[in-house]
């Protein structure tokens, strides 16, 4: 179906050039308006929470309570909110703590998965050995496996070997990634050619010296591509981290936020819901801008079928 | 030569060796354990003992757990086919190239891709709260009267709300990435035959991405059957409004850190992953008949 990712990459961009003209369907006017209005309509379904996040970023608590949610009120607290972000307002814990936690899974767990795929990848799909076959079927099997099922096994083992509230608790099992190996095979069956291997060969390259020599600066869109997916599924990851820690100093974002949701739901300090709000703006910038910069390697991997979430 | 290749395929299997070592030891590993430890229970008084299947037992006649095992599936019937079809109606407009800045939109709708669940379930809760949440008092406005959104009549449909609002977009990304790759000539063909927009967007497209469409329905359906997170946070923000097992994998969670009965949280957690081997595998024997058929 897919020749590999270089070449659907070249179709969708061949694609996007030349679709049928959309004036051949002859849409009548009304139609015309119909459509426009739901797109229109369902990108402000979509946007609405965001705008609201930003604008609430800038409220005290008081003024977060007594004014129209899509509305400024009151003095503009946004800077006081983001100092904030540094106290422990809550006793839930600190918000700049969780953010340094998140980047360091994601940006470590995210490399280890990507270095990991790259290498299975590359022997995936360049060689062939004894029960090659068998252990790619067990990995694509792996695909299946719900997440929520594996955060439980993953807690009992560790409460045995002392990973429970352990950095490495998070980031290992987060370098498993069958999505990124399949992507990586699949990547590199495609750009990598056996020839040039072959040459290296004869010139008396060894093995991993042609990985990393030759693979990888030909494989390095598909690198990009299933860094980022694995980078995003270790941020927005809750059910994992939840599980494996109870000590807030090593809570993600995710969790911390929860935390902090529960505090303010339960209201035993001030304004802890600004934090909370301004919180959850400074969680989801880095990833969309992230992604709005890098949006084609994104879609690149989503193409091929990637559930990481 | 032959010493050759034997190196080589020694070397294809030290390129996979640490993949495999790293899912032995955080996924095989840690399933087997849990299966064995399903078999026990531990006892406040008396320490832990051998119980056999006794847990799985309590689990399959706990009605609090069926109660999560039915809510989630009527869920995942209602939500997977929704956000399905928005997705494909919007990624078919796009490609059709009938509604004007599309690209703008496609940006737009991938949005939620880059937002925790956590974070998209706070806003949410916030928006919707009975009497302060923005959304709540426009419905007032207009008339609606008080309507609360955690009630436990709507409390389901709250979720749905979220969760589309979540996954609409990179299902519209995929199902669009998909209509690219039809050849323009069959779009071409069809016109000329005087079909309408709707008809090439039903008769001609929509069969030619129904593999991705299963892919889909298989990925959303697998995702609805674990729903955690949003009626998690939920919880937070409306305590009364999500019992214990609201749904199976918050009842394997509360049972195990919650209640800190372990070894029944794991065996619920294995039963949790057994029917949703068991939906995805009807699911797919299904697609495949139908595949025969056509």
């Amino acid at each position: 179906m897919n020749t590999g990712a270089k070449a659907s990459r070249a179709q969708m961009r061949a694609a996007d050039e030349s679709g049928v003209p959309a004036r051949l369907y002859g849409l009548r006017r009304p139609t015309r308006i119909l459509v426009n209005g739901l797109a229109a309509a369902f990108a402000l379904f979509i946007l609405a929470p965001l705008v609201w996040l930003v604008i609430n970023s800038t409220k005290s608590q008081a003024s977060l309570y007594n004014s129209f949610g899509f509305w400024f009120s009151g003095s503009f607290q946004l800077w006081q909110n983001l100092a904030a972000l540094g106290q422990d307002v809550s006793g839930a814990g600190v918000f700049t703590q969780w953010f340094g936690n998140t980047l360091l899974y994601a940006i470590v767990g995210g490399a280890g998965a990507t270095a990991l795929s790259a290498l299975a990848g590359y022997g995936f799909s360049r060689y062939r050995f004894a029960g090659s076959q068998a252990l790619f079927m067990v990995v694509m099997s792996t695909l299946m496996i719900p997440l929520t099922a594996v955060a439980l096994p993953l807690f009992l083992v560790y409460s045995k070997v002392g990973l429970v509230n352990s950095v490495w608790g998070m980031i290992l099992p987060s370098m498993v990634s069958p999505i990124g190996i399949y992507l990586m095979r699949t990547y590199i069956s495609a750009s990598v050619p056996r020839e040039v291997m072959e040459a290296a060969r004869m010139d008396g390259a060894s093995e991993f010296g042609i990985f990393t020599r030759i693979a990888v600066p030909l494989s390095v869109p598909g690198l990009v591509t299933v860094f980022l997916l694995t980078l995003v599924a270790i941020w927005n990851n809750y059910f994992l981290p939840l599980m494996i820690f109870s000590k807030s100093k090593f809570y993600p974002l995710t969790v911390g936020l929860s935390a902090l949701s529960r505090a303010a739901e339960t209201g035993s300090k001030a304004d802890v819901v600004p934090v909370l709000i301004t919180g959850g703006l400074v969680t989801i910038l880095p990833l969309i801008v992230l992604f709005v910069l890098l949006q084609r390697y994104f879609r690149g991997g989503l193409l091929q079928g990637s559930t990481t979430g | 030569m032959k010493g050759r290749q034997v190196d080589r395929e020694r070397s294809g299997a030290l390129f996979v060796a640490p993949h495999m070592i790293m899912l032995a030891l955080f996924m095989i590993v840690p399933t087997a354990y849990a299966l064995w430890s399903s078999l026990y229970a531990t006892k406040l008084v008396g320490g832990t003992s051998f119980v056999g299947l006794a847990n799985y037992g309590t689990v399959l006649t706990s009605g609090d757990f069926w109660t999560g095992v039915v809510r989630v599936l009527v869920f995942g019937a209602v939500q997977v086919p929704v956000t399905l079809a928005l997705a494909f109606l919007f990624a078919a407009l796009f490609d059709a190239g009938v509604v004007g800045g599309s690209r703008f939109y496609r940006t737009v709708y991938f949005v939620p891709f880059a937002v925790p669940g956590v974070v998209a379930s706070i806003m949410w809760s916030f928006l919707l709260l009975p009497g302060f949440g923005p959304y709540a008092q426009l419905l007032k406005v207009i008339g609606f009267g008080d309507v609360d959104f955690f009630s436990s009549n709507l409390i389901l449909p709250t979720i749905f709300l979220i969760v589309v609002w979540e996954w609409t977009g990179y299902n519209m990304t995929i199902l669009y990435t998909s209509l690219r790759s039809i050849p323009k000539e069959v779009t071409e063909a069809a016109i000329v035959d005087g079909a309408s927009l709707w008809s090439v967007i039903l008769r001609v497209k929509l069969p030619m991405v129904m593999p991705s469409i299963v892919m889909l329905v298989f990925i959303n359906s697998v995702g609805a059957l674990q729903l955690f997170t949003e009626p998690s946070i939920l919880a937070a923000f409306q305590p009364q409004a999500i019992s214990f097992g609201f749904t199976p994998s918050m009842f394997v969670y509360n049972t195990a850190v919650g209640s800190g009965e372990y070894e029944l949280g794991a065996a619920a957690a294995i039963i949790l992953a057994v029917l949703i081997g068991l939906v995805s595998y009807v699911g797919f024997a299904l697609s495949r008949r139908k595949g025969d058929d056509a």
